[in-house]
C-alpha cells in the first residue's frame, strides 16, 4: 500500500511564496514548499519539502519532513524526517524515521499502534494510535472546576500541543533544555477550598 | 511558474496570500490575498474575498473580488458579491449578483 502516492497529480501544493494562515483539512496529499500556520487535518499524505514552513499542529496519515515544523505531528501510519528536516514538536506515529542530518526536538510515541514494517491493507483500526496516545489526562478533573491552564505543566504534552511547542521553543531560545518552571500547585481537592495560592515569578 | 494548487479534497478555512498563481479546486473560506492569478476551477468553492491581479472563476463564488488587472466571470460559474477591476468580462452562461465597478485605475 502507497502511504504516499506522490505521483497522483490532482495532490495540492502549495508554493514556495504563498502563506495559509487557518486550518487545512481535507482528503488528499498536500505539499507544502511555503507557509502554512494554524492546522493541518490530512487523511493522506503530507509532504514539507525543503523550504516549506509549517507552524501548526499536523495530523495526518504519514509525513516526510523536510523543511520546518513547529508543532505537534501525528501520523496514522508514519512519520519521517529527511536529513534536511528542522522539527520543534512531539511526533506520534507507529512508525518515526529520523534520518542523519535531522535537527528534531520533542517527545516520540511509537506506542500502541500497529507495528508492522509493511502496512497491511487491512490495518483495522486506524484509530487505535490516536485512542493511545490520547493521554490520560483528566478532562474533568477533581471536585472544582479548574480552568483547563491550570493542570501541571508537566503533563504528557501530545494532547496539550499549544503549550507544548510554546516550552519547545522557549528550550530552544536558552540553548539548553531546561525542566519546565515549577509546576503549578496541584489541583487542590475540594475541601481545602479557602487557601489563596499565590505563584510568583522568581527574579 | 510554480502554482499553487488547492486540490479538490482540501478544505482550506483562513487566510492564503502571496504573490504567485493560485489555482483553487477545493474549498477556500476566509480571505485570498495574492499578487498573482486567482483561478477558481469548476468545482470549487469559495467563500472568500479576493484580491489579486486577475480573476477567474469557474466555480462557485461567494464575496468580493477585487483586481488591479481583470476579472473573467466564465460560464458556468456562480458568483455573488461585488466586483472591482478595470476590466471585468462576464461570459454568456455565468451567474452574477453583485456590483460591477470599472471605475477603478489600473495599477
Amino acid at each position: 500500500m502507497a502511504a504516499i502516492s506522490k505521483d497522483s497529480g490532482a495532490a495540492t501544493l502549495i508554493g514556495p511564496s504563498i502563506v495559509i494562515s487557518g486550518k487545512i483539512s481535507g482528503d488528499e496529499d498536500l505539499t507544502v514548499r511555503g507557509r502554512v500556520e494554524g492546522t493541518l487535518e490530512l487523511s493522506r499524505g503530507l509532504v514539507v519539502d525543503p523550504g516549506g514552513i509549517v507552524k501548526a499542529d499536523v495530523s495526518a496519515k504519514s509525513a516526510v519532513i523536510s523543511g520546518v515544523v513547529v508543532g505537534n505531528i501525528r501520523a496514522e501510519e508514519s512519520v519521517e524526517l529527511t536529513h534536511e528536516a528542522r522539527v520543534v514538536g512531539d511526533i506520534t506515529a507507529p512508525r518515526v524515521v529520523i534520518l542523519d542530518g535531522a535537527a528534531y526536538r520533542g517527545r516520540v510515541d511509537m506506542s500502541g499502534a500497529p507495528v508492522a514494517a509493511a502496512p497491511r491493507p487491512a490495518q483495522a483500526t486506524p484509530r487505535a494510535p490516536a485512542r493511545v496516545t490520547a493521554p490520560a489526562r483528566p478532562v474533568t478533573p477533581l471536585a472544582r472546576p479548574v480552568p483547563p491552564p491550570a493542570p501541571p505543566s508537566r503533563a504528557p504534552a501530545p494532547s496539550a500541543p499549544a503549550p507544548a511547542v510554546a516550552r519547545a521553543s522557549v528550550q530552544r531560545a536558552e540553548g539548553r533544555p531546561v525542566p519546565p518552571p515549577a509546576p503549578p500547585a496541584p489541583p487542590v481537592v475540594a475541601g481545602a477550598s479557602r487557601k489563596k495560592v499565590i505563584v510568583r515569578k522568581r527574579k | 511558474m510554480a502554482n499553487t494548487v488547492i486540490g479538490p479534497d482540501l478544505v482550506i478555512d483562513g487566510e492564503i496570500s502571496g504573490d504567485e498563481s493560485l489555482v483553487i479546486q477545493g474549498t477556500v473560506k476566509g480571505r485570498i490575498a495574492l499578487q498573482e492569478k486567482v483561478s477558481v476551477d469548476g468545482a470549487a468553492v469559495v467563500e472568500a474575498d479576493v484580491d489579486a491581479r486577475a480573476v477567474e472563476v469557474s466555480g462557485r463564488l461567494t464575496g468580493n473580488i477585487q483586481a488591479s488587472e481583470r476579472v473573467e466571470l466564465r460560464g458556468e460559474c456562480r458568483v455573488v458579491g461585488d466586483i472591482r477591476a478595470p476590466r471585468i468580462l462576464i461570459a454568456d452562461g455565468a451567474n452574477f449578483k453583485g456590483s460591477v465597478d470599472m471605475d477603478v485605475k489600473e495599477r
